[in-house]
């Protein structure tokens, strides 16, 4: 129940902020707002269950930064192919990818893993993670979508840990 | 040893799927659709050609109708108030775009859109202006506005631009018919030259991230190593 709960939570969240997006002059606002809100997704767990703990913090830090490279990696081997991205945005990509790994990796995959363990928290938070940017990304992005949430679910579920999703996804998004 | 092993399949396998598709998909930013470019520029893989757009507008009492012509490809969409036409006793105005087979560069000028070409069978009435919107793609800079011309080899004359679009648009008024491409400036900074990060320094990055990876981790594993940790985090 309570997974089914957040599940719906954050989908809404997800589609509403992209659909407000895309009026004339909220981009910003739809990002900041719509970002902060999948946080709230995670009210009633505590860090440890999240996978915000503050043992080993050093090697989670690391961790983080080494998924922020792997998911470079592919970009910054084809320079000339990486898309512009207004600085405007930057403060949005940044609440955006905490909501997002906060709602995805933490909330969503707790909940999953009680239900019904790791493989289905694993499965379930990316496969709910590719279905809330099906309106954000053309179809053929989906894959790398998909390959991306199963990479950082993988890594929550090997480490016990959301520093490393949570950095990587905004050192990934920033870059770029 | 398992999770290690399932995670660096984990990371190929996005590695692979990553590089079948253009660069930059993190969380939608770019536009919904991929741009279809009469010239695309090497980033753009697979591409397709950019469509036309045909409209018949009734007239009726002598007065145009408020209508909308665009592209199959919502790539260019221009809309016109009642009225918008001097129709000279015509009982329907005909509108159709077409993107131009080359890629005119003007000096001075960098296009980053395709240029088309919108023809009517009746002017516009210089009081009631139509309103152009033209979408652009994430892969060249931000345009600064949209420019006309009456021949494909100029000149060009930037449009007074309108009210602020939709992320990936950009909109002026026109009260000419003629050839339309949105672009910058080529004197002045490009508008979308602010970056957050990215571009040539990107492969930089990721080298100072591996590094930094490789630097911090060795120490890190030989304390761990030396002291390990009993504590089991959540």
């Amino acid at each position: 129940m309570r997974a089914s709960l957040v599940a719906v939570f954050i989908l809404v969240c997800e589609w509403s902020r992209v659909e407000i997006a895309r009026q004339p002059g909220l981009t910003l606002a739809a990002l900041v707002v719509g970002g902060a809100a999948l946080c709230l997704a995670a009210v009633g767990r505590t860090p440890e269950e999240l996978g915000l703990g503050r043992s080993r913090f050093g090697l989670r830090v690391l961790g983080g930064i080494a998924l922020g490279a792997v998911l470079l990696l592919p970009a910054a081997a084809r320079i000339a192919a990486v898309p512009l991205l207004p600085a405007g945005l930057a403060l949005g990509a940044v609440v955006v990818s905490i909501g997002e790994e906060v709602a995805f990796r933490g909330a969503l995959y707790a909940a999953l893993e009680e239900v019904g363990g790791a493989p289905l928290a694993i499965l379930g938070s990316t496969v709910l993670w590719t279905i809330a940017h099906v309106l954000s990304h053309p179809p053929e992005f989906l894959g790398a979508v998909a390959a991306a949430g199963l990479l950082l679910a993988l890594w929550r579920w090997a480490c016990k840990d959301l520093v490393g999703p949570i950095l990587g996804h905004v050192i990934a998004d920033l870059a770029l | 040893m398992r999770r290690a092993a399932l995670l660096a399949v984990a990371a190929i396998l996005y590695a692979v799927a990553a590089w079948m598709v253009t660069p930059g998909f993190y969380d939608g930013f770019g536009p919904t659709q991929p741009y279809n470019w009469t010239c695309p520029p090497p980033q753009a893989g697979a591409n397709n050609k950019p469509s036309s757009g045909h409209l018949v507008i009734k007239v009726i009492d002598g007065v145009s109708d408020a209508n909308s012509a665009f592209t199959d490809d919502g790539q260019l969409v221009m809309g016109f108030l009642p009225g918008a036409f001097v129709v000279d006793g015509k009982t329907s105005v005909t509108v159709d775009i077409t993107p131009l087979a080359s890629c005119p560069q003007p000096p001075g000028i960098q296009f980053v859109t395709n240029v088309y070409e919108v023809t009517a069978s009746a002017p516009l009435n210089t009081a009631k202006p139509a309103n152009l919107v033209t979408v652009y793609s994430n892969l060249k800079p931000d345009p600064s506005g949209i420019y006309q011309s009456q021949a494909p080899d100029g000149p060009w004359n930037k449009l007074p631009q309108s009210q602020p679009g939709q992320p990936f648009t950009i909109v002026a008024r026109t009260s000419t018919f003629g050839y339309f491409a949105a672009g910058y400036a080529a004197s002045s900074p490009q508008p979308g030259a602010v970056r957050v990060g990215g571009g040539q320094l990107l492969p930089i990055i990721v080298a100072g991230l591996i590094v930094v990876v490789v630097l911090a981790g060795l120490p890190l594993a030989i304390i761990r190593r030396r002291r390990p940790s009993n504590d089991k985090d959540g």
